[in-house]
């Protein structure tokens, strides 16, 4: 029969089908020669048609149905093949077929309507983390309060800030002022001494991150005034609504390898899962309400009309970090580029900062506390230092609080320093061994 | 692409537009309603050109507000699947590029930018080819390929590519 051995799939001109229909549904069904095969091919090449027709919105609907046939075979054996790594308006960016279900992170900061999966996160940051070392850059999270700046709700302000309301700087041209005033915000806020510096000289070591738990309006208003040129964060602003846990920080929004990234923070707490790649800053607080949030009932440096230092301030010793970090991580290791480990470096670096003394604490903690689970425990060995818990000739601090417990008394003797907590956590801020005479214990109780 | 068709709405309209100048509030306020939104079915609104017919009105119980019947003709833009656009570069990354056309926003994934173009940071994020010919960067006019649309009541989504014959850069904002 002439009719099977030209079945419409393997003819390879639409006319020639065209014709073989129309010329098959002349002759109607009582055509008994017609094979069953045959006939339920028509069938299901006419419901197809039907479909077509009546879907209004694609106009790309082929005349042809062996090809529009072909093509429907086409489109499902290219979705299977498509992984969907993200998607932009629920819409896979690589097929472009939509997307029934919201999977992967999004990355609402980048743009509304971005979403990543996870081995595309992967990938970007591969290829980023290549470009970023051809540029000898690393990248650093930053914390807008109380690390860069420090803000405040104009109704909070105690009468003793009054003054500042007449020292604002002016919004026009904010590169060069500190304080602003925020009406529309109904805000304060004063940056950092040593900021503008500060962000640029890093910049040309880091790509850098604003990641805050305020929200995106407030992120986006004081990136503005931290970086009025867009030189430094471009669209890399991070706010709590883009985060992907709640009350946390998460690098998994970051598009940085998690070897190469430094977070600077004043929060401990926010980065549970990334504390190897954290650099604790001190909080900076310029206003009184800021002061009372946090529990301290002295006065404001605002209230003292003072100021941090703009040279030797928090942000200039961290900056020195930074490069020293920095240095090591491109100069010193001499290891394979991609295999280095920005934590690795961060941690040697800090166990400079006390390396050589041997601690003993006394009256720190609780007597029942295990003592090496306790913080200033491991703060003191992450600095570089040796803990312990008996007294030999060894040892080389004492650190008390109480001036007349044995351990204290036996420091006098043997002239070994005997120094207040503070100075751990002065080290640890500071990264550096603090003047043992600055931080005494009060001796008032032995005497 | 662009369609000039006939669209019918029903207009509410406020007791105290009423007498002579009725049918100036009504168009005022059908343009105002209409223009710049967006519909799954005829895509973005972009003006209406010409009031076809008003309709009689109907008195709302209750409220004094009547409806008007209106048909309208209005120009509309509607990205297609496998459309050729013109779009203008707002934002470059390393995931690829987003691009507008007017209110249609397209975002172009680094892996439907020809293989050979590669992204580069600075002040200027951009993709460039090897050799440095062709540059992709903010405000650059490039040509693509629509791929996939999504229409909402208020924005157009699109996935375009640029990995085909003829797409890409058509105008570098820094050459010229």
């Amino acid at each position: 029969m002439s009719l099977v051995t030209e079945s419409p799939v393997h003819s390879s001109s639409s006319d020639d089908f065209a014709a073989y229909l129309d010329a098959s549904l002349d002759s109607g069904s009582s055509e008994e020669a017609e094979d069953a095969n045959d006939d339920l091919e028509t069938q299901r090449i006419k419901r197809c048609k039907v479909e077509k027709s009546e879907n209004v919105e694609e106009v790309q609907g082929s005349t042809s149905q062996t090809s529009s046939l072909k093509q429907t075979v086409e489109a499902s054996v290219e979705k299977d093949l498509c992984t969907h790594p993200g998607s932009f308006g629920d819409m896979c960016i690589l097929c472009g077929q939509r997307l029934a279900e919201e999977s992967g992170v999004t990355f609402g900061y980048i743009h509304k309507g971005l979403r990543l999966q996870n081995d595309e996160i992967t990938r970007l940051r591969n290829t980023d983390m290549k470009n970023l070392l051809r540029h000898k850059k690393l990248c650093l999270v930053l914390d807008l309060d109380h690390t860069l700046l420090n803000s405040t709700q104009l109704m909070h302000m105690t009468s003793e800030e009054e003054y500042l309301k007449a020292q604002t700087d002016s919004l026009k041209d904010v590169s060069k002022g500190s304080l602003f005033m925020l009406d529309f915000m109904h805000m304060m806020t004063k940056l950092r001494p040593f900021v503008r510096t500060f962000l640029k000289e890093a910049s040309e070591m880091f790509e850098m991150y604003i990641y805050t738990m305020g929200d995106r309006a407030y992120a986006l208003e004081m990136a503005k005034l931290l970086d009025p040129q867009r030189e430094y964060f471009s669209d890399r602003v991070i706010s709590r609504d883009d985060g992907t846990h709640r009350h946390q920080k998460g690098l998994d929004v970051v598009l940085g390898q998690e070897s190469a990234v430094l977070i600077l923070d004043d929060t401990e707490n926010a980065w549970t899962k990334h504390k190897d790649n954290l650099i604790l800053m001190e909080r900076y607080h310029f206003f009184a309400s800021s002061c009372h949030q946090f529990g301290f009932s002295c006065k404001s440096l605002s209230e003292l009309k003072s100021d941090e230092s703009e040279t030797d301030g928090a942000l200039a010793t961290i900056l020195k970090v930074l490069k020293q970090i920095h240095n090591m991580f491109f100069d010193v290791l001499e290891d394979n580029l991609v295999d280095r480990d920005v934590r690795e470096v961060l941690k040697t670096i800090r166990k400079e900062t006390l390396k050589g003394c041997k601690i003993v604490f006394s009256r720190v903690f609780p007597t029942k506390f295990p003592a090496d689970n306790h913080h200033l425990w491991r703060m003191a060995e992450n600095l570089g230092a040796t803990c312990a818990t008996e007294l030999d000739s060894s040892v080389t601090h004492v650190v008390s609080t109480d001036g007349a417990t044995e351990k204290s008394r036996w420091a006098v003797k043997q002239n070994k320093f005997l120094v207040h907590t503070g100075w751990l956590e002065a080290a640890n801020y500071l990264w550096q061994k603090q003047p043992e005479e600055n931080f005494p214990v009060n001796q008032t109780k032995s005497q | 692409m662009f369609f000039h068709i006939v669209l019918e709405r029903n207009m509410q309209l406020h007791p105290r537009h009423f007498g002579r100048n009725l049918r100036e509030n009504l168009v005022s306020k059908l343009m105002k309603d209409v223009e710049g939104t967006c519909s799954g079915r005829h895509g973005f609104v972009v003006a209406i050109t010409g009031i076809e017919n008003i309709g009689k009105g109907l008195i709302r119980d209750g409220t004094g507000f009547v409806t008007f019947p209106v048909k309208y003709q209005c120009v509309v833009f509607r990205p297609f699947k496998g459309e050729i656009l013109e779009a203008v570069v707002t934002m470059v990354n390393k995931m690829g590029f987003f691009a507008e056309a007017g209110p249609v926003q397209i975002f172009v994934s680094n892996h439907l930018i020809p293989d050979d173009m590669e992204f580069q940071i600075g002040d200027m994020p951009n993709y460039t080819t090897s050799d440095g010919s062709v540059k992709i960067q903010k405000d650059s006019e490039v040509r693509l390929k629509i791929i996939g649309t999504r229409v909402d009541a208020t924005e157009i989504f699109c996935i375009g590519t640029i990995k085909d014959d003829f797409l890409g850069v058509i105008n570098d904002p820094s050459a010229g």
